[in-house]
Formats: C-alpha cells, sequence, structure tokens
C-alpha cells in the first residue's frame, strides 16, 4: 500500500502533531498564565490567550453536549458498520473495523442511556451522507476515518471541562481514550509507522466540530 | 444497527471510584502504607493527612481555593512521577540497542512523547508557583531491557497504567486548564497502549469500548515495584519540604 505514503498520509500526521503541539503549547500558556495570577482553578482575564477550545461549551449543559456527542457517536457506528459490510476488509484488518465499529455502537448506547436518565430528549438518528467510492475504496475508507478520528477526540477533549458532573466527565474521558486509541488503529490500517504520532491530543472548539461533521448529516 | 448489550461504566464501575479528594488521599494513604516502593507518595501522604487531623473540622471541610490548588498540585506530581518512570524506561530502551524496526520507531515516538509531558507539566507546576517533584531513583527487571519483546512487555503495562490513572484522576482535578492539559496527554497513553499491543501481534490493537479509571492503589501497586525504597535516601525530606506548598 505504498500509494498511502505517495498520498502523503504520513506528513500529514507529522504536520497535525507540530499543530498539536503547538496549540497545546498556547493552552499551556494559557494555564500558566492563569496560574501565575490566582492559582489553580482561579478565573483570569484571558484576553492576551487565545480562548481555551472548552469555553466554547460551557453554558451548554450535559445534557445538550451529550445529545452532540451521541449525534457523533452514531455516524461513527454508521460509517463503520457500513465499512465491516463493505467487503473492503478481512483478516485481522476486519477484526480492528469491526471492533470500532462496536465500540461506537457501545458509546451512543451508553451516552443515550444517560441522556435519558438525565431526563433529555434523545436525539433521532440523522440521515447520514457519504462522499462518493468511501465504501468501495479502501484506501478513501480509511482516509475518512482518519478525519472521523480526530473530531471525536477533539470534541470530546473540548467539552471534558464543561461538563458539570464528575460522573460524566469520567465517562467522557473513557470514551475520549478509545477515540485516541480509535485513532492510532485506524494510523496502523493506513501502515503508518510510527502509528503513535502525536505528543498532545488537540482539543477542537464546538464551532470546528459542527464544521467538520455538517457535511454527514448532523445538523443539530 | 445492531443491537449490543452495553455496560455503562457511568452507574456502577464510576461510582465504586474514588470521586473526591477526600476519597483519593484515603486511598492514597492506604496504598502508600502498603507499598514499600511508594514512599514518594507515602510521604506526601502522611504529611497531609498529619495537617488534616490536626485542623479543625472547619478548616477541613471549606473547599478554599488553596485547597483546589493544593490538590491539583498533588495530582499533577503524581503524573509528573508517571511520566518520569516512562520516559526513563523508554531512555534506557533506546540506549540498550535491542530494538529495530518499527518497535524502534514506535519506542522513540513512546520516550519523545514522555519526555514532552515531562517538560508540560514541570511548566505547569513551576507556572503555579509550585515545585515539581524531583524524579525517583527508578529500577527495572534485566529482561525488561535484555530484548525487544521485554521492552514491549514491560510498555505493556506501563501504558495502560498511565491510561488508568489519567483516567482516574481527571475527575478530580479542579482547574478547568489543568484538567485541558491533562486530557492532551491521557488520550497520547491511550495511543501508545495500541501502539505497543500492535508491536505485540494483538488483534485488534484497539479493544477497548470504555478504558478503565485506576484508583491509586491500583497506580501504585502497578509502579511501585520501580521505584526504588531510595526516594527517602535521595532527599526524602526535601521532597516533604518541597511538597508542603507553602504551609509549612
Amino acid at each position: 500500500m505504498s500509494e498511502v505514503e505517495s498520498r502523503g498520509l504520513i506528513g500529514f500526521d507529522q504536520e497535525t502533531s507540530r499543530r498539536n503541539f503547538l496549540k497545546t503549547a498556547a493552552w499551556t500558556g494559557a494555564a500558566l498564565s492563569a496560574m501565575g495570577i490566582g492559582g489553580f482553578g482561579v478565573a483570569v482575564n484571558r484576553a492576551d490567550a487565545q480562548a481555551a477550545p472548552y469555553t466554547t461549551y460551557e453554558g451548554l449543559g450535559d445534557v445538550a453536549i451529550l445529545q452532540f456527542a451521541y449525534q457523533l457517536e452514531l455516524l461513527e457506528a454508521d460509517f463503520y458498520a457500513i465499512g465491516v459490510e463493505s467487503g473492503l476488509f478481512a483478516d485481522t484488518f476486519l477484526t480492528q473495523v469491526a471492533a470500532i465499529r462496536d465500540h461506537e455502537i457501545a458509546h451512543a448506547e451508553a451516552l443515550a442511556a444517560t441522556i435519558a436518565d438525565l431526563g433529555g430528549e434523545v436525539p433521532a438518528t440523522p440521515e447520514f451522507t457519504y462522499p462518493d467510492g468511501v465504501f468501495t475504496d479502501v484506501v478513501a475508507f480509511l482516509e475518512l476515518a482518519a478525519t472521523f478520528e480526530p473530531v471525536g477526540i477533539g470534541a470530546y477533549q473540548g467539552a471534558a471541562p464543561a461538563l458539570e458532573s464528575k460522573d460524566i466527565l469520567a465517562v467522557a474521558l473513557s470514551i475520549h481514550n478509545t477515540e485516541c486509541q480509535h485513532r492510532a488503529a485506524i494510523n496502523i490500517l493506513n501502515l503508518v509507522v510510527p502509528p503513535n504520532d502525536v505528543a498532545f491530543e488537540e482539543a477542537l472548539p464546538i464551532a470546528d466540530v459542527q464544521a467538520a461533521v455538517e457535511p454527514f448529516g448532523i445538523t443539530g | 444497527m445492531q443491537k449490543h448489550t452495553v455496560d455503562v461504566p457511568g452507574a456502577e464501575e464510576f461510582a465504586s471510584r474514588p470521586k473526591s479528594r477526600r476519597d483519593f488521599f484515603k486511598t492514597l494513604a492506604a496504598a502508600g502504607a502498603g507499598a514499600a516502593g511508594g514512599s514518594l507518595l507515602l510521604s506526601r501522604t502522611a504529611s497531609a493527612q498529619d495537617s488534616s487531623a490536626s485542623a479543625s473540622a472547619s478548616a477541613s471541610a471549606s473547599a478554599s481555593a488553596s485547597a483546589s490548588a493544593s490538590g491539583d498540585v498533588d495530582i499533577a506530581n503524581f503524573a509528573l512521577t508517571l511520566e518520569y518512570l516512562e520516559a526513563e524506561f523508554y531512555g534506557l530502551a533506546l540506549d540498550a540497542g535491542v530494538l529495530s524496526g518499527d518497535a524502534l520507531a514506535v519506542v522513540e515516538n513512546l520516550f519523545d512523547h514522555e519526555t514532552q509531558h515531562v517538560d508540560a507539566i514541570i511548566g505547569l507546576l513551576e507556572g503555579a508557583g509550585a515545585t515539581p517533584v524531583a524524579k525517583p531513583e527508578f529500577v527495572f527487571p534485566p529482561d525488561s531491557l535484555a530484548s525487544q519483546a521485554g521492552v514491549l512487555e514491560l510498555a505493556n503495562v506501563l501504558e495502560p497504567t498511565g491510561v488508568g490513572a489519567y483516567l482516574g484522576a481527571g475527575p478530580l482535578i479542579q482547574s478547568p486548564d489543568i484538567l485541558a492539559a491533562a486530557g492532551s496527554i491521557e488520550g497520547v497513553e491511550g495511543e501508545h497502549v495500541v501502539a505497543v499491543r500492535n508491536l505485540l501481534g494483538i488483534v485488534p490493537p484497539a479493544d477497548e469500548a470504555f478504558p478503565a479509571a485506576l484508583t491509586m492503589d491500583e497506580v501504585l501497586a502497578a509502579v511501585a515495584p520501580f521505584i526504588m525504597g531510595g526516594m527517602m535516601e535521595t532527599g526524602g525530606e526535601g521532597y516533604r519540604d518541597r511538597n508542603s506548598f507553602g504551609r509549612v
């Protein structure tokens, strides 16, 4: 699968890694500034620093955050379920893609149960749409998978500090970790060596997540 | 979409985890008492217990800003110790010259990432006016550095421990900025788990829908064999002093 390399996936990942580091350094700088002024946990004026991604989730409330996350999980589950049925994969590749599908389904079900427990409405399943050819071309499928996973990672990581319930935070962090494991697993399927190619994961502001998934049918 | 039976971790599993900082340090104390290798953590706990024992009920009950700060500092220092441990092991593994091919590439990145995590956490602590813990003396089983398989087997212990530690500590962190930083590291440890499992030939390498949080005592039990009891010899008193966070 030298085409994977020639398509620049490895170079892309290195660039992503560098960007992640710089962004994380920026957030860390904001945190440093906060702590230097007021100690841990003290709100400070961050006018000079770019707002951390989690601030874009603040005020939404846990239910709304979970409703959004639930739709992301539905999208991923649907995508991987079609991938499993597509016949594109066999053997160890199929085993991994099926496992990822199962994880996303489990996440969606856990989130739905939690939303219901909180008295919220579980969103209807959107009509998902995908680019032509992703289920007939293994490289296209894995390339799209490689873009989905960082979106999920960025959403959970961005939302985590904005969650009010510590119990829900615990679950969100666990799911976040799985999404990161998926990112590395997709790297493996894309023959990226080494697959562990970032030192810091990147949180995304909610607008970036919404923009990333809107083309696939998530408009909520 | 097919139907799956799901064990929702929010319900029971996580409820049994230590949730409050009080529980966190109770757990730490219990673990420290039973883990000879955890002396660096034990020394910290001992002083925390002394102070809480002598403190008035109202003082210990108040969730003051300084209490939050010290909690986050404790957590950050604990994470720093784990990152030191991982960074040192991978550095030694690279020096041992037993790695090649994909394994070498993976471990080079493991070392690089853990070193960056060490630097980032030190930066956070120093920025907060807190003193980062000194790097303990570590000891690793000779087999773990004698072959590529040995390196990967120990890595397959250390990485899931790191994941569990961050997942367990995350909900205890008070500062959203510190939590954000912890999240950016927590996920990377998960990627490390997958990279190592892949090298070990485990299929599928990503196989956890809900990676488990570890309690402090579980983390301590996992890392105690690698932390020399020499912690006290190499500055136990100094460690205590440095970790008083200005309360002396």
